[in-house]
């Protein structure tokens, strides 16, 4: 069972799951062998709002840490997302086309977005955020928001 | 003459795209193609628990238009004693018509006003459909009166 990190900033209560590493941009990244499972954060679905649609980049895509592996279209914004490691597309999540909710819903779980294969994890983990570094990141950006509000 | 009037409440969110798309929508059905079966409750006013507003909810049959998953209007209207009859979701509808993507606020672009349309089109449907219901089952007691007094 994942365990997860938990603060309350204002009204709100963001959770990072301590099982997988993160990207400074709200996406979190699990490995399974070379195959990395991403999908976005708690904080990030909260502050960015109900999902309209989500698009992921077709299974067979390479991409370096960078390229746009997927565009979010929220309530609120429209984003890009970029790949937080290099690798192949090999599985997107079919539910995004119909049910892009999950995200908000369950995003750490039902609500990822595509596994990609990597050739090797160990170095591209070593480029992430662990689960405690992101949990202090996403506090520091959360406080900050909710004094400027 | 229909006894009863289908209520529509809409979001209240001020400031939010998707709040105005449903405030548009309900203000269409009202004012432009059923203002003689529907009636518009301002859902602030449920929040404050104005005996006025909560017996015409719980006296007729209600239509919500919530702006976003927190779904006040739905809420509201269940607390208030009201029964929901039909309750959209402006996401929901804009998923549906994706080819008009809202922006603004005060003043919605040509998109929102187009997605605000087809929203009034699917509330208008559901309007009727109530509507239908209550003059039939007025012409059943109209037509059963007589038997009764037999």
């Amino acid at each position: 069972m994942t365990a997860y990190l938990e603060t309350t900033v204002d009204k709100f209560i963001f959770r990072v799951a301590t099982d997988r590493n993160y990207c400074s941009e709200g996406l979190w990244t699990k490995a399974e062998g070379n195959l990395v499972r991403i999908g976005l954060t708690d904080f990030w679905q909260q502050r960015n709002g109900d999902v309209a649609f989500a698009e992921i980049e077709p299974v067979g895509t390479t991409l370096t840490v960078g390229d746009v592996i997927s565009t979010i279209e929220t309530i609120k914004v429209d984003i890009e997302l970029t790949s937080p490691v290099n690798g192949n597309i090999v599985e997107i999540n079919p539910e995004m086309e119909d049910n892009p909710e999950l995200i908000n819903q369950d995003p750490y779980g039902d609500g990822w977005l595509a596994v990609i294969e990597v050739a090797d994890w160990a170095a591209e983990q070593a480029k992430l955020l662990d689960s405690q570094a992101y949990f202090m990141l996403m506090k520091g950006q959360a406080e900050k928001e909710a004094r400027e509000r | 003459m229909n006894a009863t009037k289908v209520v529509i409440i809409p979001c209240s969110g001020i400031g939010k795209t998707y709040g105005t798309v449903s405030r548009e929508a309900a203000y269409e059905v009202i004012e432009d193609l059923r203002p003689g079966e529907t009636q518009l409750v301002a859902l602030s006013m449920l929040v404050l628990g104005d005996e006025q507003a909560c017996k015409v909810v719980t006296e007729n049959p209600s239509v919500t238009v919530d702006g976003c998953k927190l779904a006040c209007a739905t809420k509201m209207v269940a607390e208030s004693g009201g029964v929901v009859a039909a309750d959209f979701a402006v996401l929901d509808v804009y998923r549906r018509n994706r080819q008009f993507k809202p922006k603004g606020i005060a003043e919605l672009n040509e998109g929102g006003q187009k997605l605000a349309h087809a929203l009034a089109e699917e509330i208008l449907a559901v309007v009727d459909d109530l509507t239908a219901r209550d003059s039939s089952s007025e012409d059943d007691s109209a037509t059963k009166k007589p038997e009764a007094g037999k």
